[in-house]
């Protein structure tokens, strides 16, 4: 018998959120270590911060969609983290809960739908590009990942945990670059050889995922 | 909106004070959560919302997350027809603007286009002089210099100094702050420069070890100070040499600080060397990449022509003209920045070095200047311009000459954006081809592509261009200084090679066919002989494990020479015993059962280590260099003897071991003693200067083996500083006077029956190479791509007397160009 869910449920995806924030309180010092080496080491305080209040958000206000869930999420970070992760990761959950819209549960293709939308969503608000050396090196290759999963047949699971590797090696990929945009950018070449602290928060992101949804 | 309430009402209150009594409806958004710095687009869209009306509203913002948290607020407004405008005007002297127009009841429109150009007026008031790029040499000063805010001396630690890229760096760093900042070099007293110019920087010729000053004016003064500190104490993130990082203070005062800085120079300046003219004229091709080829020539045109220096721009025309030409400047640097990111990062390097030129402010002052002043054409303007600064860097001896070709290219991109044109350059070409060109732009040698480009020719360029430099880490062979190449027409079969300096157009089927077998050949490599079966090993040169898998590629029998500075390069002080041992054993063990000669650290002079060699020898290449650093640091060469008997013990390859930089026998006899204490058995020396050559009987006697390191025995003969492009052709091999060198120690070799190798860049010249062993050398080695070349010509040749007598008839000849026509009069056919 194949007991094994296809979709994630509104519950797995609310365990990817308290997920992300336990890996962000966990990891709050060191995001904020890699930002003081080329920007203004506070990304790991805004967004402990963030996470901190749609954890409190959440407790008291228990979405019943996931649409609600995403938009609960987005908005709490916007008005809450301050700084240019606000407005970005705002940008992803809001687009996640726009495309879920009214539903308990997402198959693979709806999720990989989902992300990237999300993925458009931040690509249009902080206009970087691959090679910028910034979230968008780790978001992009998790959603290709992930959609690309999803169509070659893997289970939904599956499909996160190579998002989760993707993401990984995409947050890798920033140390040699150069910054060309944000703070960082007037580091120019001294930027090289850092990790960009918007890739490691996104690798958690998709670690979350992945936990969530084994 | 703005990160900070307190600063957000501030800048409304003061605003507010100019339209007392008929305030326009202002709302502010600013901060985010509970009393935190940051911005919240939710509370933006609530904002806009209370002020919203059927006349819209101008959002002003501050800087960073501002600008994404108002265009998300956009999406969060609860009435999607709301009329909003972000404004990109200055926060607050756009706030102060838009809210005198919209008090007076002007459009949307007009309150923001008052915003934007809210900054015009202070600019145009405060417009400063363009920053000051002379060395201040002539005349006396104008006045004081204003007193700067903040203040500090530093050293530079890197080796290479504040050369085209730290310079991009401190010009990028820099531009993150509110400051005005000044870079002095109080060593040669060149400056100060503003350090957001990079050609200004460049002309401070600030090398490794000089002290330089930094001052800087303005709000970040402190903060923009200590940012260029931490660069330079980082070394710009590049080798450095030694000295302490940052010295002397990093005082905020003035007062402190020993006094106004233009009074310094004159009396700190301290003698600079006589500064070169890099405009000699060149003579006869150089080869400075190796490698023999045949193709088609791509002729690339010549560099832009002067334009009408007598046209003057009608006065109302000039605005236009400069802002015409500043958006063009702005084009080129975006185009080269674009460019630059898909290219190899050596390449990416100096397109965004010259990115950095184009943005300039120096450079963009002069060339406004110019037109709205003057009334030159833009044209005109940016040819003046960049011909201002070509003159200070020519002024700047041989190393800035050599980037001369980077303002040429900015000049000629901006000339071809102003007149509509596509960026100068080579075009897309499918085929391969051998390019033909003037001088090669670096952004033309930067996106080069190595599978398609079989040679390049240039009419100009040194051994020291961005040419020579990147045609060789490309692997492409290249010759500089080619007359002929001015002649040469599109589409032309030429045999060019890349080690002798030889172009040939339209060569015969002969010459093509030997190009097409030394390509065979080096298929199947074999051992080096002559036809009649005279042994010649040929062998390797290589500078660690890395290059193992070329030189066996290339069938060689062994190495010449193995380099061992790579072990040393890049770090602050020398590697230990087990890390060299691992070092070599690799190379050792990649020749199991053959020779290898492993040759002890050959510091100094074009190698400087910053552990070894002293800075600022007035002449490194007759200082402190090769062996000589043996008497001032003993312990390195006795560790590294030390790692070499180790790894010998370890592997089965024959280990050889010499010294460079041998100029008496006492040297030769102590490195010997030296060796056999650490049970070496096989111990050599090189011979690269004239007295250790007119000495090689002597030394021979000490030693087992010798080996010719040709370049610096050329260098040392004709007195000629191998780095130097303007005397390349004093540095050639075949100077007859070098060849006599080589024949005596030879001599010495054979009377004493050890052997004599060549491991310069001699040995990889096929005409050459036969020489040599005419001359009585015992063993080639070369770098692997020159071998199968070299293989092929010995073999052509039937016996060793042929050798000989060409040996004998180069030796003979009075000049360099009789000596290889001789050797090749005496070469067989084929």
């Amino acid at each position: 018998m194949v007991a094994e869910a296809q979709g994630a449920t509104l519950g797995q995806l609310r365990v990817w959120i308290d997920s992300f924030h336990t890996l962000v309180a966990e990891q709050k010092a060191y995001l904020t270590e890699l930002d003081s080496a080329i920007g203004d080491a506070d990304h790991g305080i805004n967004m402990s911060r963030g996470m901190n209040a749609v954890a409190a958000k959440l407790d008291v206000s228990s979405p019943s969609t996931i649409g609600e869930l995403f938009k609960t999420v987005g908005m709490t970070l916007v008005s809450t983290v301050g700084g240019a992760s606000g407005p970005l990761y705002g940008t992803f959950f809001l687009r996640i809960g726009t495309s879920a819209g009214d539903v308990e549960e997402l198959d693979g293709s709806g999720l990989g739908t989902a992300l990237q939308a999300a993925l458009d969503g931040v690509l249009a608000r902080g206009k970087a590009q691959v090679g910028d050396k910034t979230m968008i090196d780790a978001l992009t290759s998790a959603v290709e990942a992930f959609r690309g999963a999803v169509q070659g047949g893997s289970s939904i699971a599956d499909a996160a945990s190579q998002a989760q590797d993707a993401a990984e090696r995409g947050r890798d990929s920033t140390t040699p670059l150069t910054a060309r945009k944000g703070r960082a950018s007037y580091l120019g070449e001294r930027s090289i050889g850092h990790l960009d602290p918007g890739a490691v928060s996104t690798a958690l992101l998709f670690t979350a995922l992945a936990k969530a949804l084994a | 909106m703005s990160h900070s309430r307190r600063l957000a009402q501030a800048a409304v209150d003061l605003a507010l004070e100019m339209v007392a009594g008929n305030e326009p409806p202002v709302a502010i958004a600013a901060g985010a959560g509970d009393d935190v710095i940051g911005t919240d687009a939710t509370r933006i869209a609530e904002e806009i919302a209370t002020v919203a009306s059927e006349k819209g509203v101008l959002v002003l913002m501050d800087l960073g997350s501002a600008i994404l948290s108002s265009e998300l607020a956009l999406e969060l407004l609860e009435d999607p027809d709301t009329i909003v405008r972000l404004s990109s005007a200055p926060f607050f002297e756009g706030l102060q603007a838009a809210v005198v127009l919209a008090s007076a009841g002007a459009s949307l429109d007009e309150v923001e286009r008052a915003a934007v150009s809210s900054l015009d007026a202070k600019s145009t008031q405060l417009r400063h002089p363009p920053p000051q790029d002379e060395p201040p040499t002539d005349g006396p000063d104008t006045g004081p210099a204003p007193e700067p805010d903040a203040s500090a001396d530093a050293t530079l630690v890197n080796q290479d100094g504040l050369h085209a890229r730290p310079a991009a760096a401190v010009v990028a760093t820099v531009a993150g702050f509110d400051a005005q900042v000044t870079i002095a070099n109080l060593h040669s007293g060149a400056g100060p420069v503003s350090a957001g110019s990079p050609t200004g920087l460049a002309t401070l010729d600030a090398r490794g070890s000089d002290p330089v000053r930094i001052e800087a004016s303005g709000p970040d003064a402190q903060a923009a100070v200590n940012a260029v500190l931490a660069l330079i104490a980082n070394g710009f993130g590049e080798e450095q040499a030694a000295g302490p990082a940052v010295e002397a203070d990093a005082s905020s005062d003035v007062g402190t600080d020993g006094g106004s800085p233009k009074a310094a120079p004159a009396q700190t300046a301290r003698q600079t060397q006589p500064r070169r003219s890099a405009r000699q004229a060149s003579a006869g091709p150089v080869g400075v990449s190796p490698g023999r080829v045949v193709g088609p020539a791509l002729v690339l045109p010549p560099p832009a022509t002067e334009p009408d220096p007598n046209r003057v721009l009608a006065t109302q025309d000039r605005q236009a003209a400069a802002d015409r030409a500043d958006a063009a400047a702005d084009s080129v640097g975006v185009a080269l920045r674009e460019q630059a990111s898909h290219v190899a990062a050596e390449a990416r390097d100096i397109l965004e070095a010259i990115a950095a030129i184009a943005g300039d402010p120096a450079l963009r002052a002069s060339l406004r200047s110019g037109i709205l002043d003057r009334g030159r054409t833009p044209e005109r303007s940016v040819w003046e311009a960049i011909a201002s600064i070509r003159a200070q860097y020519e002024a700047g001896g041989s190393r800035l000459a050599a980037r001369v070709a980077d303002l040429v290219a900015v000049r000629d991109r901006i000339m071809a954006q102003l007149a509509g044109q596509r960026a100068p350059g080579i075009p897309d070409q499918n085929n391969p081809y051998v390019l033909v060109a003037t001088d090669l732009a670096p952004t033309d040698t930067a996106v080069l592509d190595p599978a398609r480009c079989l040679a390049i020719v240039t009419r100009e360029g040194g051994p020291t261009s961005h040419t020579a430099i990147l045609a060789r880490s490309l692997g492409i062979p290249a010759v500089v200084a080619a007359e002929e190449a001015g002649t040469i027409r599109n589409g032309a079969m030429l045999l060019v090679d890349g080690a002798t300096g030889e172009v040939i157009t339209d060569p015969s089927d002969q010459q093509r066919a030997d190009v097409a077998a030394g390509d065979h050949a080096h298929a199947a490599p074999g051992p080096g002989a002559t036809a009649d079966g005279h042994r010649i090993p040929l062998l390797a040169n290589l500078g660690s494990g890395d290059d193992l898998a070329a030189a066996h590629a290339s069938g060689a029998e062994g190495v010449g020479l193995f380099r061992t500075e790579f072990c040393f390069l890049d770090r602050a002080e020398a590697p230990s015993v087990d890390e060299q041992v691992t070092a070599y054993r690799r190379v050792f063990d990649g020749f199991a059962g053959q020779k290898v000669v492993i040759r002890t650290l050959d510091a100094g002079a074009d190698k400087p280590l910053p552990f070894v060699t002293a800075s600022g020898e007035p002449n490194p290449a007759l200082g402190v260099r090769g062996y000589r650093t043996a008497l001032t640091h003993p312990e390195l060469l006795d560790d590294q003897l030390n790692a070499i008997a180790q790894a010998a013990d370890l592997a089965s390859a024959q280990v050889w071991v010499m010294a460079p930089m041998i100029s008496t026998i006492g040297e030769a006899s102590a490195f010997a003693s030296q060796c056999a204490e650490h049970g070496l058995t096989q111990v050599g020396v090189m011979i690269e200067t004239p007295a250790a050559a007119l000495m090689a009987k002597e030394i021979l006697a000490t030693v087992d083996f010798v080996s010719l390191g040709t370049n610096d025995l050329a260098q040392y003969t004709m007195a000629a500083d191998r780095t130097l492009g303007s005397l390349a052709l004093f540095n050639d091999p075949w100077q007859p006077s070098v060849l006599r060198l080589v024949r005596a120690v030879c001599t010495a070799g054979t009377a004493v029956g050890k052997p004599v190798g060549v491991c310069g860049e001699a040995a990889a010249d096929p005409l050459l190479a036969t020489v040599l062993v005419g001359l009585g050398v015992t063993s080639l080695s070369m770098t692997p791509r020159a071998r199968s070349a070299v293989s092929n010509r010995l073999r052509t040749v039937s016996s060793i007397d042929i050798c000989r007598s060409v040996a004998e008839a180069a030796c003979a000849a009075a000049t360099p160009v009789a000596a290889r026509s001789a050797a090749a009069a005496g070469m067989p056919r084929g």
